[in-house]
């Protein structure tokens, strides 16, 4: 079920949130629980199973921990949660890459398994991970209500697409958090925030990117306006349904953390990566790069660590080259930032050009079906391989969609939220705001029900 | 105060989107969509198989789309917004130009052309290659061929396939219509053409097969009294005007017997009773239909005519009736070409291969 469906605006959420705040404090996880497991299971009737054996695993896992005496079971239990989770996410989503990858290298045959990927098994397997592993290390009370942690785990206003909430984070609010109607408007007003920047404009850009890829008569500038069709889209698509969630989040009392700060602004790419999918780069950093040594290690053990942090991070997108040398690349960017002070003493806007420039070739080998495509890209980018300048049918689509152009890369500043906080302090801000909002409920519900295109990218990871 | 204020707007909010929930859950389903002329979604059948597949979620969700209270007014609303507000010069590949509400028919698909150009030369090789007929062959341009440059709209090559489909079609003399059709030759909300305006196409047509052109004053325009909404109005969903449809009627036509094939039955060349239908283009030659023949007891010759055509060829066949004896209007796309010989005796009739520039580039439905 998406946020941006029509199911899950008019008849599952207000019968959840109706309900939910019918029901005494007691039952409210309870309800959010099987809210939240009939909600996979729409997606996923088969999978839901594996998510409640993830469940099962992990509250089991983090009791082994919290209950044994030994440095030595602790860690046993630990691996156990890893591994088997790990080997879940192995199989689910890895096992044909890898497959593939022997097949194509050795020309053997094997055949591939061709599983489904279970919808969200890279967010939900990740905040699992950090239940037990913060446990183990101490930073966690355990959790012995299985509800609860049922709750934590399967909640879904973040459990498909993110943020990453790790479990510390939301401990306290599991077990008691505040209801207010200034909360809930709050999270109402930023799930529509977030909705609109999903259907207005990530679902417009991301057709026109359908477009390019149908094109036959791409040109050099269709090829630029595809890769920053892309790279606003994906932005405005995962940014959004992360208001969404936090909005959500909200309503029902919860603070999960920022996932997005403006991330096109940046002036470096380890400041991109402070500011883009926050809550996936700070689980590497603290789950992955400082238990390997972080930076205080030796320079070649310190760019070991750098490369397998950001070929994971690469792999954890998708299951295919394209997605790895993604990740390297950016592993490469922050290597020369770190060796070439010169970068950060360039103007700010020089900076930025560079930044961009890296992040949108970025997406457009994220974006490839594969390298083979990816290459076509880059080169078509350059106008390699005779692609003309301009064509009839760029200059079509470059008209048709300049002003969307224009929103989403005004959207992606904070120039509206600075304008928005100006005017919400004074008394047409009180008017408006409202306004504004029923216009984003009824404009969105309006393109929703003319059924155009409506998919969630991280859905796929 | 503004406090106050905030709470009252986010109060209204709660209520519309409950509103709309409680609609959504329990007003009655409707069955058809008069604007867009298609059944709508019901709610699917809930079983174990339905649900384990997956595929009562997905039919829930067409209902849920299909059913939406007021959804003619939000989709009209979404069309507005997409048009008037992101300045999107289409909206789902259609796009208003001079009033007119046409397809975005971009690019050409050589591979459409030339399948249906197969088809044809199947047709032409199995049943007309040795009897001596007299074969033609005229693409009809859509609206687009008129709106789309001056508009600023993008539009498939027409030359490229006006030539493709010559090329392939050696055997036929090939009759150029754009000569004869301007954009006020098609309705405003409609993909077809008007027959009141069709009078230089046919002409055309009559004369390119050697027979006496129809002239304007054979026909008496009459109105028909309902307000026709083309397939672009409901598709478009944007606020037009309802058009008027008219039928040209003469003598001959009246004497102009059907005889369908389907229903083994003869009806009248314009079915009256389809006006009260959710298509009124239907009232000419009762619609899609696979095999129709019109018979001409006032023809002066006994030369006959086969018409190999789609849609539009219903509202232009009663134009070339002339002196032939009985026009044959063929649909393969409703009927297999391989099985024809069962009912047509191929035997020296005229042909004419008469073809839309939106079925032959989207050809995968002909037979």
């Amino acid at each position: 079920m998406l946020f941006s469906g029509i199911p899950f605006l008019f008849y599952f959420l207000p019968v959840v949130v109706g309900v939910y705040f019918l029901l005494p404090d007691k039952l409210k996880n309870a309800w959010l629980l099987f809210s939240s497991l009939f909600f996979y299971a729409w997606g996923e009737p088969k999978y839901v199973l594996l998510m409640v054996a993830t469940i099962g695993l992990f509250y089991g896992c983090g009791l082994a921990i919290d209950r044994c005496e030994s440095k030595r079971w602790k860690r046993v239990w630990l691996t156990v949660s890893v591994a088997v989770s790990l080997g879940l996410l192995a199989v689910f989503k890895y096992a044909d890459f890898f497959v593939g990858s022997f097949n194509a290298l050795t020309g053997m045959g094997l055949p591939l398994l061709r599983l489904a990927l279970p919808i969200g098994i890279s967010f939900y397997t990740f905040q699992c991970l950090s239940y037990t592993i913060d446990v183990y290390r101490g930073n966690a009370a355990v959790q012995r209500n299985i509800l609860s942690f049922g709750a934590y785990v399967s909640l879904f206003p973040q459990l498909i697409a993110g943020p990453i909430v790790r479990y510390v984070d939301v401990a306290k609010q599991l077990e008691n958090r505040s209801h207010s109607y200034e909360a809930f408007t709050l999270g109402l007003r930023r799930f529509l925030v977030g909705l609109g920047k999903k259907v207005l404009i990530a679902n417009q850009l991301g057709q026109l990117c359908d477009i390019f890829r149908a094109s036959g008569e791409k040109s050099v500038v269709f090829y630029w306006m595809y890769a920053i069709a892309f790279t606003l889209h994906i932005y405005f698509d995962f940014s959004g349904y992360s208001d969404m969630a936090i909005g959500l989040g909200r309503i029902f009392g919860f603070h999960f953390p920022e996932n997005f700060n403006y991330p096109y602004l940046s002036r470096s790419v380890a400041e991109f990566w402070r500011r883009w999918h926050i809550s996936l780069g700070s689980w590497f950093r603290d789950y992955v790069y400082i238990p390997l040594g972080g930076n205080r290690v030796s320079r070649g053990r310190w760019i070991f660590n750098i490369l397998v942090v950001w070929m994971l991070t690469g792999l954890w997108h998708g299951a295919a080259w394209n997605f790895v040398v993604w990740g390297l690349v950016y592993a490469v960017a922050l290597l020369l930032e770190k060796q070439i002070p010169l970068l950060q003493k360039l103007p700010d806007i020089l900076r930025r050009v560079y930044v961009l420039l890296v992040v949108i070739l970025g997406f457009v080998l994220f974006n490839a079906a594969d390298l083979s495509q990816a290459a076509a890209d880059m080169a078509g980018l350059f106008g390699i391989g005779g692609v003309p300048l301009i064509t009839g049918e760029s200059v079509y689509y470059l008209r048709s969609y300049g002003l969307l152009f224009a929103a989403g890369i005004v959207g992606a500043t904070p120039l509206i939220k600075h304008l928005a906080q100006k005017v919400e302090k004074t008394r047409i801000g009180a008017v408006l705001e409202p306004i504004v909002l029923i216009g984003l409920l009824l404009v969105c519900t309006a393109y929703l029900v003319d059924g155009s295109f409506n998919p969630f990218l991280y859905f796929r990871f | 105060m503004d406090k106050k204020i905030r709470n009252i707007g986010a109060a209204v909010l709660v209520v519309l989107w409950a509103g709309l929930a409680v609609l959504s859950w329990f007003a009655p389903a409707r069955e058809m969509s008069v604007p867009e002329r298609r059944p709508l979604a019901q709610f699917p059948a809930v079983n174990q198989d339905t649900i384990l597949s997956g595929r009562f979620m997905t039919d829930f969700e067409k209902f849920t789309l299909d059913q939406f209270p007021a959804r003619d007014a939000f989709r009209t609303a979404k069309s507005l917004f997409h048009t008037y507000v992101l300045m999107q010069k289409d909206n789902n590949g259609i796009y208003i130009a001079d009033g007119y509400a046409a397809k975005q028919e971009y690019p050409l698909n050589p591979e459409s052309v030339d399948y249906a150009a197969a088809r044809f030369n199947y047709v032409y090789e199995k049943y007309l290659k040795d009897t001596g007929s007299k074969v033609y062959a005229a693409v009809i341009p859509d609206k687009g061929y008129y709106l789309a440059q001056d508009s600023g709209h993008l539009a498939m090559d027409y030359q490229a396939m006006f030539a493709r489909l010559e090329n392939q079609m050696p055997w036929a003399a090939h009759i150029d219509l754009t000569g004869a059709l301007n954009k006020d030759s098609y309705y405003f909300t409609d993909t077809h053409w008007r027959q009141e305006k069709l009078l230089p196409a046919a002409q055309l047509l009559c004369r390119g097969m050697g027979m006496p052109a129809p002239k304007a004053e054979d026909f008496t325009k009459t109105e028909i009294n309902r307000p026709f909404y083309g397939v672009y109005y409901g598709q478009a969903a944007l606020p037009m005007e309802p058009e008027t449809l008219y039928i040209l009627e003469s003598e001959r036509l009246k004497n102009c017997r059907v005889y369908d094939f389907e229903t083994e039955s003869y009806n009248a060349v314009y079915d009256l009773q389809k006006l009260a239908g959710k298509d009124l283009y239907e009232v000419y030659l009762s619609g899609p239909k696979s095999l129709l023949r019109m018979e001409n007891p006032d023809a002066k010759t006994d030369r006959e005519l086969i018409l190999f055509r789609d849609s539009f060829g219903s509202a232009i066949a009663p134009l070339l009736v002339s002196e032939y004896k009985s026009v044959t209007l063929v649909d393969i796309r409703y009927i297999s070409s391989a099985v024809l010989e069962r009912y047509i005796d191929f035997s020296g009739q005229d042909v004419l291969f008469l073809y839309s520039s939106l079925v032959l580039n989207n050809a995968n439905t002909i037979k």
